[in-house]
């Protein structure tokens, strides 16, 4: 903010404007205040009024130069910059068929909304972290002792901590690797490549994860300028249902406190052989229906624990409902990318608000990767 | 380029290889998938020329140049158990200009064509191999674009496969088993074509329906 407004702001004169305005309302009110007392008391009438006059006029000189001390103030303050006040989204306020695509209030409102929504959903789990439902009183303890502190909850975090982040997970499994970029500004976009089988684009918000795409291992990922491509679909079907059901999956993480946490776990969901069978399978029942499978089998997201550990594979077909204790259905139908989609689901998250916003303990969940 | 898998189809009794192909290709429609186009592999075969062979009288190898419909731009010369280069199409005006090391064998083109189908992510090419004149057998190949690991997805295509060959479905390749997590090439489908290729060269004529 300060950046914008010294190129033309000078700031001294406003903080003194600032002060004459708050003379001149004093001086205004002692006007009033002289009205309201009236005359004073004294020996003949004409003294009276003569001293109300004489004190009237006073307090109304004071007025006088107070306003005329402001005015000369508040030409010397100066006006904002205004080129770009908020760089290449400013432009579109100068649309001048506003009423017909008001893109720029619908931005601006769009963006308080989340901010407040945020704000609003790190309330709501503060409240309910107090009221913990949890039968075993001796995890709180541990946990309250394995987290160090309190992890920042606004939406805007240093790059730097993004970057560490990503880099503790991308140790976490051998054959997954994580390639961070930042071609659009401040949000992350993560290439992440599992073995040989598929690439993942991750489109991030600070620690958030706004949209993601899987793509196959031999699929071009990078348009022809040579930026990541985040926008075009996979050319296999297989990897289109698998984006779907990556997309549930991100919508279905929802900690407003512990981000990072979000992001381990939905990477933890991406492990190699777990995606190879949930692929395998899923062609599988592809040629068994024979294309029939459309919006009919909306993806829903069984949850971490439905996963067999012996053979590290989906213990479950793509109807079954999701048992992770979730309060809110994600039969998400018709997947197109676009922002919209993830902000309508946030929705729900926050209006039924179950006690599974507590943190579910990602970490036990991890699958054995040798075995397939 | 995904896992790809060739094979031979008998041509069924009593018919015409061009009726059997026919009937393949209507259990695919069948079977939900769409038709896009043709291809066509071709083969030509170079051995080396005596003059370059050494004192010990080591056999000449045989050189193979194949084009392939799908890599348009490109042409494939391989040996039977070496190496396979991959370069672009100027390589034929090249072997002309080689004739003095590499020879054409006499009437050794041998070729497939026949039509594409694209079946969700599968591509299925149903093909007639033909040297000269005369039909000589039926090629089936099938491609699995999103995996590029053999070892992967062998069991999807050996069903895929099994469910319109049925009974005919072949066994896996043997570039399969070379590597087992090395992505899958190009180079591998036409060392695949070349092994079939060689098989039906050796095999006899097909004969005609009716007459033994």
């Amino acid at each position: 903010m300060a950046d914008v407004l010294s190129v033309g702001v000078n700031l001294e004169a406003f903080a003194q404007a600032i002060s004459a305005i708050q003379a001149l309302r004093s001086s205004v009110s002692r006007v009033f205040d002289c009205l309201k007392d009236g005359m004073r008391n004294k020996e003949t009438l004409e003294g009276r009024e003569k001293a109300f006059i004489a004190h009237f006029q006073d307090n109304l000189h004071s007025v006088n130069r107070d306003l005329n001390e402001l005015e000369r103030l508040s030409n010397l303050v100066g006006k904002p910059s205004e080129n770009h006040p908020l760089h290449n989204s400013g432009l579109l306020s100068l649309d001048p068929v506003q009423d017909k695509t008001p893109l720029y209030s619908q931005l601006l409102q769009a963006y308080k909304w989340s901010n407040k929504l945020q704000y609003h959903a790190g309330l709501a789990s503060g409240l309910l972290n107090q009221q913990s439902l949890k039968r075993s009183a001796n995890q709180m303890g541990v946990s309250a002792k394995r987290r160090p502190k309190a992890q920042p909850t606004t939406l805007v975090l240093p790059p730097q901590y993004v970057d560490d982040v990503i880099s503790r997970i991308d140790r976490m499994f051998p054959e997954m690797s994580i390639h961070l970029s930042r071609p659009n500004g401040t949000s992350a976009m993560l290439l992440v490549t599992l073995g040989k089988v598929l690439k993942v684009i991750v489109v991030m918000r600070s620690l958030f994860i706004d949209r993601t795409i899987v793509k196959g291992y031999n699929e071009n990922v990078y348009t022809e300028d040579g930026k990541l491509d985040i926008w075009s679909k996979s050319n296999y079907q297989v990897f289109q249902k698998v984006t779907d059901h990556a997309t549930t999956a991100l919508l279905h993480y929802q900690l407003p406190q512990m981000p990072d946490v979000v992001v381990r776990s939905f990477m933890v969901g991406r492990s190699l052989s777990f995606v190879l069978e949930e692929t395998n399978l899923r062609v599988h029942e592809h040629i068994q229906q024979r294309l029939s499978c459309s919006s009919a089998e909306a993806p829903k997201y069984s949850g971490l624990k439905n996963v067999d550990p012996s053979r590290g594979r989906l213990g479950g077909s793509v109807g079954e409902a999701s048992d992770f204790g979730s309060g809110h259905d994600l039969a998400v139908r018709g997947f197109e990318p676009h922002v919209g989609l993830c902000a309508d689901s946030l929705a729900p998250a926050s209006d039924s608000v179950s006690p599974s916003l507590s943190a579910p303990p990602p970490l036990t969940l991890c699958l054995p990767l040798s075995q397939k | 380029m995904g896992v790809t898998c060739v094979s031979q189809m008998p041509v069924a009794e009593g018919k015409s290889v061009q009726q059997t192909v026919e009937l393949l290709t209507r259990k695919l429609e069948m079977l939900g998938a769409e038709k896009q186009g043709t291809f066509c592999v071709d083969c030509e075969t170079y051995h080396t020329a005596a003059s370059t062979l050494g004192s010990q009288g080591q056999a000449g190898k045989l050189m193979y140049v194949m084009h392939n419909s799908e890599y348009p731009l490109s042409c494939f010369a391989l040996f039977e158990n070496g190496p396979c280069l991959i370069a672009d199409t100027n390589f034929d005006v090249l072997m002309v200009k080689l004739k003095g090391f590499f020879q054409s064998a006499k009437a050794s083109k041998i070729e497939t064509r026949g039509t594409r189908y694209q079946y969700c992510d599968f591509l299925v090419k149903v093909g007639t191999v033909t040297m000269g004149p005369s039909a000589r057998g039926i090629s089936v190949e099938v491609e699995y674009g999103p995996c590029v690991v053999a070892s992967d997805c062998w069991n999807l295509l050996l069903e895929f496969l099994q469910s319109f060959l049925g009974s005919h479905t072949p066994g896996a390749p043997a570039v399969f088993g070379n590597r087992h997590d090395a992505v899958y090439g190009p180079a591998d489908t036409m060392a695949q074509y070349m092994e079939l290729f060689n098989k039906i060269r050796k095999q006899q004529q097909v004969p005609v329906a009716g007459i033994r």
